[in-house]
């Protein structure tokens, strides 16, 4: 018998099978990968061993004894805790205030709350090195933070609570490799003292660096549970989304990149000494059909530029040329009339309408195109979400569903497809795979190729480094709001990014 | 957003439970009303007696659609000045036409024109200087005031042309008055332009998330001034109708709809958090709130009581209201 039992797990919303019979079996001192593509049911599953969401039918076991968990507190009672997608702080109080919180101390009191506060400090000292410039923004409200930063906190917040289960749900996804070796360092610690932790990624590599065992969902249902060290990359991918795909980067390899150098003296794009309060004189050109890669560590503005060139920040100088045409814009809405386009960083909080349907979530940044003197045709809408979803293999029940009713991963998909149907030229992409499966990404990848070969320029800031890597033809290595180098050709090795961007120099 | 508020939107997701939907819930509180209005006064819920509820909520109804949309698009967005730029156009309609049924397109043209200016200087306050619009509208009653006392010298001259009289207070088909078809017209225009127009899907986009909005290519404020121009053209044709159903002005005839317009917006299931809910359901929170005070008043309760009795209601709405507010987050 198991730390950790699941059985004969069953939930349905409406028509839509979230989760068919699953079952889930860990031990302590073991980090437990929950797989599977977008929409399998791996957020379902958490938030029932947590008490967020109400199963249909479920059998639980800790530390064999049968465990109803109706509540969130139940949860914590048994002492398990999670991280889900999406963040649950408070985002006007301060990093530590919103940890303290975790801590609910039943005694009040001045010295009480200084205690709390200096646990908070000792606890978030654990991942200094994963914050800009290794400084703990103690004092800093929540919401000034980086989205990877936030996440951070969110680890934070639920280590502290001591659990004896902790939850990951895609807690990785928006972090830069040098934040994810310490988190993937307090996991590690964590194991060693026999906490059970239940990881789930949609990044290989991490799975295979952290994951003694794990549990593959498809469609709801268990495809299989596997050790590891005996599963190759293919069978996983196999067992998680039914047939083996080619790897991602693959996908892109062996692109004429060559002939980019001709058009290259003809930039699509052209961006001359772009200054804002957190950029200093970017100069970069762009050709068309060229990706051009942000590279650097978390937050050295990589986002900052492409929000800059999407009129989301305020310009202090420089000029930007679209195809010879000067088109700096003061704010999105001009950006979007010279046809530039943006996939924002934090898909929640910049890109999603949460109340409302799929439909005018995919629809609204394109449907001026589509209307008639400002009058919508329903047919015609519907038609334009639907390409949309056909292309990104969106998995939805309705259009009219309001859009949280997808799976993380979807979610993601319909903040890139709403601008795929705006026919860009410029496509600005802040770290657009983050909790995507490994099949959309690589079919994210073909639509990026696909963008390129009809001549959109595309500038793309990634997490994840193989990705810049992969799909880059020439990559921008940012430090502190400056350029600091250029990386093209055989250059774009990860050794020459890390080192460029630890600003170390290359032997 | 927290555990427990997760959990709550994951149930009410789910589409089973229609008596979640905010129009049929307050349908089902129409009819308990006039069922119990029947049990006190027999006739109460008659045919008749419904067709001229109706007749009164027209003007609820078409100042409270202004409303709906200042409140759909979110960001606490409210119009507290509806009320007093509805009165403001009865006595420009009455002291422009004074009376004469020639005059009546110009007075009404004027109307629009002023009552639209107000309108714009709320949006600029809002949108541009950044007001919060609960402030600004309320500041803008007592600019709409003082204009009205100086206009009229206190004492609005002239009456409604014949010819308003008879459009809005003349039957037609099965008794019902020409208000309630002006109403109808209203009606399906405003949710036609909701739902069918890219003004209304920015409208929606705004209350849901104005940060996503602005960076989907919307022009925020350009758009947050259109909602309180609408609003302000709305409130000036209730004014308008609502002359020609008291047949002269007064310098403050319209001004209970300041608050009982909210009310019916919160009624018909639209957030004060914006994003959500639609004029439909607010049509039918004018029905509700008319009802309720046509009860009060079979019920013999006295004015000073009944004006108790619909300001406890707001309380309990807006404090249900709150609790919508919390599930968003
Ligand atoms: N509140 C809800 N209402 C309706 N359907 C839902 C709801 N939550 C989840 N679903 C559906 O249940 C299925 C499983 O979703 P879940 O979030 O568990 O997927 P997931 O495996 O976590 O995917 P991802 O990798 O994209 O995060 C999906 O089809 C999703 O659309
Ligand atoms: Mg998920």
């Amino acid at each position: 018998m198991a730390f950790l039992e699941m059985r004969g797990v069953d939930k349905r919303y409406g028509g839509v099978v979230a989760l068919d019979d699953a079952s889930l079996s860990a031990e302590r001192g073991e980090v437990h990968g929950l797989l599977g593509a977008n929409g399998s049911g791996k957020s379902t599953l958490n938030k029932i061993l947590t008490g967020v969401v109400a199963p249909d039918r479920a059998s639980i076991e800790v530390d064999g004894a049968d465990t109803r968990i109706d509540r969130p507190q139940d949860a914590h009672h048994r002492g398990i805790s999670a991280v889900f997608q999406e963040l649950s702080l408070v985002p006007d109080l301060s990093v530590t205030a919103n940890i303290v919180l975790a801590f609910e101390s039943t005694r009040l009191g001045f010295v009480q709350r200084r205690r709390d506060r200096e646990r908070a400090a000792a606890l978030l000292e654990r991942f200094a090195p994963a914050f800009h410039g290794n400084t703990l923004p103690l004092q800093a409200p929540v919401g000034s933070l980086s989205p990877g930063e936030q996440q951070i906190v969110e680890i934070a917040k639920a280590i502290a609570r001591e659990p004896d289960i902790l939850v990951l749900d895609e807690a990785t996804a928006s972090l830069y490799s040098a934040q994810v070796e310490v988190v993937s360092a307090v996991v590690r610690e964590l194991r060693a003292a026999g906490a059970l932790v239940l990881f789930t990624s949609h990044r290989l590599g991490e799975i295979y660096d952290l994951c003694d065992r794990a549990t593959v969902l498809r469609n709801g249902a268990v495809a299989g549970a596997v050790e590891l060290a005996e599963t190759t990359e293919a069978e996983l991918v196999e067992l998680m989304v039914g047939s083996v795909t080619a790897p991602a980067q693959e996908v892109v390899e062996g692109r004429g990149a060559a002939s980019l150098e001709a058009a290259r003296d003809v930039p699509r794009l052209e961006v001359e000494g772009l200054t804002t309060d957190r950029l200093q004189d970017i100069s970069c050109r762009v050709a068309a059909g060229e990706v051009l890669g942000l590279g650097g560590l978390a937050g050295q503005g990589q986002s900052a530029l492409l929000n800059a060139l999407f009129g989301a920040v305020r310009i202090r100088g420089g000029s930007v040329t679209i195809d010879g045409q000067p088109a700096l814009p003061r704010r999105p809405k001009q950006a979007v009339d010279h046809g530039i386009a943006l996939v924002p960083g934090n898909r929640g909080r910049e890109g999603l309408f949460p109340v409302r349907p799929i439909l005018e979530n995919l629809t609204v940044p394109s449907m001026r195109g589509r209307a008639r003197f400002g009058v919508l045709s329903d047919a015609a809408e519907r038609a334009a979400a639907v390409r949309a979803g056909e292309q990104l293999q969106i998995k939805y029940g309705s259009l009219d569903d309001g859009v949280m009713t997808l799976s993380g991963g979807n979610q993601q998909k319909v903040v890139v497809g709403k601008w795929l149907l705006t026919d860009p030229r410029v496509v600005l992409l802040d770290d657009p795979t983050k909790g995507i499966d490994v099949r959309a990404k690589a079919e994210l990848y073909e639509v990026i190729t696909a963008l390129t070969e009809q001549g959109v320029a595309v500038l793309l800031n990634s997490s994840d480094d193989d990705e810049l890597l992969a799909l880059s033809h020439r990559v921008l290595v940012f430090f502190e709001g400056r350029v600091v180098s250029e990386l093209s050709g055989n250059e774009l090795t990860r050794d020459r990014l890390v080192a460029d961007s630890l600003q170390v120099a290359a032997t | 957003m927290n555990l427990a508020t997760l959990r709550d939107r994951a149930q009410l997701a789910e589409p089973r439970d229609l008596l979640r939907n905010p129009v049929v819930l307050s349908l089902l509180v129409l009819l308990a009303l006039f069922a119990a209005g029947n049990l006190v006064a027999p006739g109460f819920a008659s045919y008749g007696s419904f067709v001229n509820t109706l007749r009164i909520a027209a003007f609820l109804g078409v100042i409270a659609a202004g409303q709906t949309i200042v409140i759909l698009g979110g960001g606490e967005g409210i119009d507290l000045s509806v009320g007093k730029i509805a009165t403001f156009s009865t006595v420009v309609v009455a002291q422009v036409s004074q009376g004469e049924d020639e005059r009546l397109l110009v007075a009404i043209a004027a109307a629009f024109a002023y009552c639209g200016l107000i309108g714009l200087a709320n949006g600029i306050g809002v949108a541009y200087l950044r007001i919060p619009p609960l402030v600004m509208t309320l500041g803008m009653v007592g600019v709409v005031t003082g204009i009205i006392r100086v206009y009229s010298g206190g004492q609005p001259e002239g009456r409604a042309p014949a010819v308003l009289s008879q459009v809005v207070n003349g039957t037609a088909l099965g008794g019902v008055r020409g208000s309630v078809w002006i109403w109808l017209v209203v009606a399906v225009c405003t949710i036609w332009l909701l739902r069918r127009t890219t003004f209304g899907r920015r409208v929606y986009a705004l209350g849901a998330n104005r940060e996503a909005a602005f960076l989907s290519g919307i022009n925020v404020q350009r758009n947050l001034v259109l909602l309180y121009v609408a609003s302000s053209l709305y409130a000036a044709l209730g004014g308008i109708m609502l002359l020609g159903f008291a047949g002269a002005a007064s310098i403050n005839l319209a001004d209970q709809y300041q608050l009982i317009s909210i009310a019916a917006v919160v009624i018909g299931g639209t957030t004060l958090a914006g994003g959500i809910g639609g004029y439909l359901g607010t049509a039918v929170g004018a029905v509700v709130l008319q009802t309720m005070r046509n009860l009060l008043i079979v019920l013999d309760i006295p004015a000073a009581g009944r004006q108790v009795v619909n300001g406890v209601i707001l309380i309990v709405l807006l404090s249900l209201y709150g609790r919508q507010r919390r599930l968003r987050q």
